[in-house]
């Protein structure tokens, strides 16, 4: 009996190690292909044919948009291929931080306002002044988004659409609670108050008023634009000080103990992406996005969403919002058809076909002519998102100038020691003094 | 004169005639041998191409200020000095990783033990439970796991849908940081199954007369248990323990799945690995991470040799 078991056991693990090792070799077979991908890659320029590289962040419906877009490109423009790749924000940085290391970048990137000047400092990125304006026809777009894809005076990335910092609002929610939505005017203490009596309404299990906004880097920098300052001077260093912080965690701690908010270890659950935002979890009746992924939202929300704006911290402040380039495409410094990936991104931004597969979905055209094409065009969301962006009148400031490297650590940093403050491990005041300390040597280290 | 010519170029026809045999060997031996070294090449490459080289050129970048981007520049032990002396993140994720260590791996031992013993008493269907205990280490380290995780221990979840039976509301325990760790201890252990089937065949091979002559000197159970089971099966637990505790070093998809990336509530899920990763690919210090990495290895190796060395005292073996 113990030898038929100890026969099986053997034979089991061989069985562990055959798998084991049968993975290993079709490890190893992988790298033996990406090897030969990369040399036919790097071999391979016939002058008829050009390959492409696309890489992008993204949700399937964007992904299917792109893809149109792509093949519309190559019907018009015989002899250039675009291989298209997409991948979630997480695992977007690290692929393209790699791919960029290992001299494998893709032609055009998809970049963010966070990651730009990271990119292009260290010259990863191709500059594209040179083919403005005849190759690269964005002369109507606004200088200041032109301003946003620039880094120290050269021009890298091309905004595909306009977004802005928005309060999303479960609708449902407000009305089944009696409880009349936000308006352009509300302050941030009306906001509060709103929030505490959904919450004592109750009328949905588990769901308070609003997300707890303290961690919500955007919302910080709204409030702070609101009070005449703002996260990051031009010259890359902090541009608010402690006394600013702790009044920023003693107005939440205020609207933690009314209950206006959620509790600390419900607001955790939030991983900063729209799946897992207090709204879509069903957590919250309100909570803090960006305009452009309204669209997604109410993809996943079976209630209906509204948009609008940050709250005022007083009737008559204004500027806390911005439209900011949502996304760019840049293209790679490595890239041996910088022109075909010119004419790709050109194609992207100007054609009326592609604009109309592309809708709003990355943000609002920056082209008139554009926006003017697709505006009869729109689904109801989208109309919802132009109208948020296009109508924030007074509310809207000028663009800051891009985060610093370090940036996104700084956001991290936020997130940390506001979580300190809500789970009461330090008081609004010691917060504050520690996240302006944090700051301060996260971006002087770079 | 001539007899000593003579006698060295009979010395050398003879070393001519040996060399040959020994090329002889060596052909032969490469005859015989090289079918298994072909079999080997995807290893060998794979091992050399993918673990060595690439921990080469790390040790190589934890000397320098590589940003992924530019060519490294060498900066001699700045990244190691910054660790040691300002580095408040580092003993954050030092503080989490031990704590994870010392928690889920004596408490997946001792669970993956009473397992093997209980279904070491001639349980009927003994494979299909075997199967079914081990299932979980087959999906522990994937992703799927780590979403499952974050649904039963969320705020909603499926733990305090069944604690609020007995009128306990609980929080929601995979983003607090009070219990956040507790969490992943508690996937580890569930995890139980690898050294699991391991014990139970270390249980198999303790010989049964062992307890038929205790049993007759009238030792009880318990008595059995740790005077004849735990002895006779200290070298497999020593080689469980080993595994196991190298492997809670570099866990890393659980915490990186459940807090998101972030490590957070407040670093209280901050692996080592994730602070590691954090800084290769969040911050672009890639030469700062290499450092990181080659302070776990030597972590990772000092706990290894020091349980090697303390293992003559405790670990039996039979001979």
């Amino acid at each position: 009996m113990r030898g038929t078991f100890g026969r099986a056991f053997q034979q089991e693990e061989e069985q562990v190690m055959l798998r084991v090792s049968r993975r290993n070799f079709i490890a190893g077979g992988a790298a033996f292909l990406s090897l030969s991908t990369t040399g036919a890659g790097g071999g391979t320029s016939f002058a008829a044919d050009t390959r492409l590289r696309l890489l992008w962040w993204g949700s399937q419906a964007r992904a299917d948009r792109t893809n149109k877009v792509s093949q519309l490109f190559q019907t018009k423009n015989a002899g250039t291929t675009v291989n298209g790749e997409f991948l979630g924000w997480t695992d977007y940085w690290p692929r393209l931080a790699t791919q960029v290391a290992g001299r494998n970048a893709p032609d055009i990137i998809q970049m963010d306002y966070r990651y730009i000047v990271e990119y292009a400092q260290r010259g990863a990125l191709a500059p594209l002044e040179s083919y403005m304006p005849a190759k690269l026809q964005i002369d109507d777009f606004d200088k200041t988004q032109i301003d946003g894809g620039s880094v120290n005076g050269h021009f890298y990335g091309v905004s595909l659409g306009a977004n802005a910092a928005t309060t999303v609002l479960n609708v449902s929610a407000f009305e089944q609670a009696g409880v009349p939505l936000p308006t352009q005017a509300t302050t941030w203490e009306e906001f509060a108050r709103m929030g505490a009596e959904i919450t004592k309404a109750g009328k949905r299990k588990g769901m308070y008023g609003i997300a707890d906004g303290s961690v919500v880097e955007p919302l910080l920098e709204n409030w702070l634009r609101q009070r005449g300052k703002a996260l990051y001077t031009a010259e890359g260093k902090i541009a608010f000080d402690h006394n600013d912080a702790s009044e920023w965690f003693e107005m939440w701690s205020k609207f933690r103990q009314a209950g206006a908010c959620v509790p600390p270890d419900v607001q955790a659950l939030d991983k900063n992406d729209i799946e897992t935002n207090t709204v879509s979890l069903a957590r919250s009746a309100a909570a803090f996005a960006h305009s452009n992924q309204f669209v997604g939202y109410q993809a996943i929300n079976k209630d209906k969403l509204g948009l609008t704006n940050h709250p005022r911290i007083a009737a008559d402040s204004k500027g806390g919002h911005y439209r900011k380039p949502s996304m760019f495409f840049s293209v790679s410094a490595q890239s041996k058809a910088i022109d075909q990936a010119v004419a790709y991104i050109n194609f992207f931004i100007k054609d009326p076909e592609a604009a109309l597969v592309l809708g709003v979905e990355r943000g609002i055209p920056e082209s008139a002519a554009t926006r003017e094409v697709i505006a009869s065009k729109l689904d109801a969301q989208g109309k919802v998102a132009l109208d948020y962006v296009t109508g924030l009148g007074d509310l809207a400031g000028a663009l800051p100038p891009p985060p610093p490297a370090g940036a996104g650590e700084a956001e991290l940093a936020l997130r940390n020691v506001a979580e300190q403050v809500g789970f009461g491990q330090l008081s609004a005041a010691d917060g504050g003094k520690l996240l302006a300390e944090e700051i301060s040597r996260i971006v002087s280290r770079g | 004169m001539n007899t000593a010519t003579h006698a060295s170029a009979a010395d050398i026809a003879v070393e001519r005639h040996q060399s040959v045999r020994a090329r002889g060997r060596l052909a032969r031996l490469w005859a015989s041998n090289a079918p298994g070294y072909l079999f080997l090449l995807p290893w060998l490459l794979g091992f050399f191409g993918l673990t060595l080289g690439p921990a080469l050129v790390s040790l190589y970048l934890s000397f320098t200020d590589f940003d992924l981007i530019r060519a490294p520049q060498w900066t001699g032990a700045a990244n190691y000095v910054r660790i040691a002396t300002a580095d408040p993140k580092f003993a954050a994720a030092m503080q989490v990783t031990l704590t994870y260590v010392v928690l889920s791996v004596p408490f997946k031992l001792t669970f993956a033990l009473l397992v093997a013993i209980a279904l070491n008493r001639g349980v009927k269907g003994l494979t299909f439970y075997r199967a079914i205990f081990y299932l979980p280490s087959l999906l522990g380290g994937s992703v799927a796991i780590a979403v499952l995780w974050r649904q039963l221990f969320a705020g909603d979840g499926l733990v305090n849908a069944a604690l609020s039976q007995f009128g306990i509301e609980g929080p929601s325990w995979i983003s607090h940081p009070n219990y956040s760790i507790y969490t992943l201890v508690a996937l580890s252990v569930w995890q139980f199954g690898s050294p699991m089937i391991i014990f139970l065949a270390g249980l198999r091979q303790i010989p049964t007369d062992m307890y038929e002559a205790a049993s007759l000197d009238g030792a009880s159970k318990f008595r059995q248990f740790y005077k004849i089971t735990l002895p006779l099966l200290t070298p497999v637990i020593f080689f469980n323990a080993v595994v196991q505790t190298i492997d809670a070093f570099k866990a890393f998809t659980p915490a990186f799945i459940i807090s998101g990336g972030t490590g957070g509530p407040i670093n209280s899920t901050l692996f080592y690995t994730l602070y590691l990763y954090q800084e290769a690919f969040g911050n672009f210090r890639m030469g700062y991470a290499s450092a990181l990495a080659w302070i776990l290895v030597v972590i990772i190796a000092i706990f290894t040799a020091f349980s090697f060395l303390t293992s003559r005292y405790w670990v039996h073996y039979d001979d």
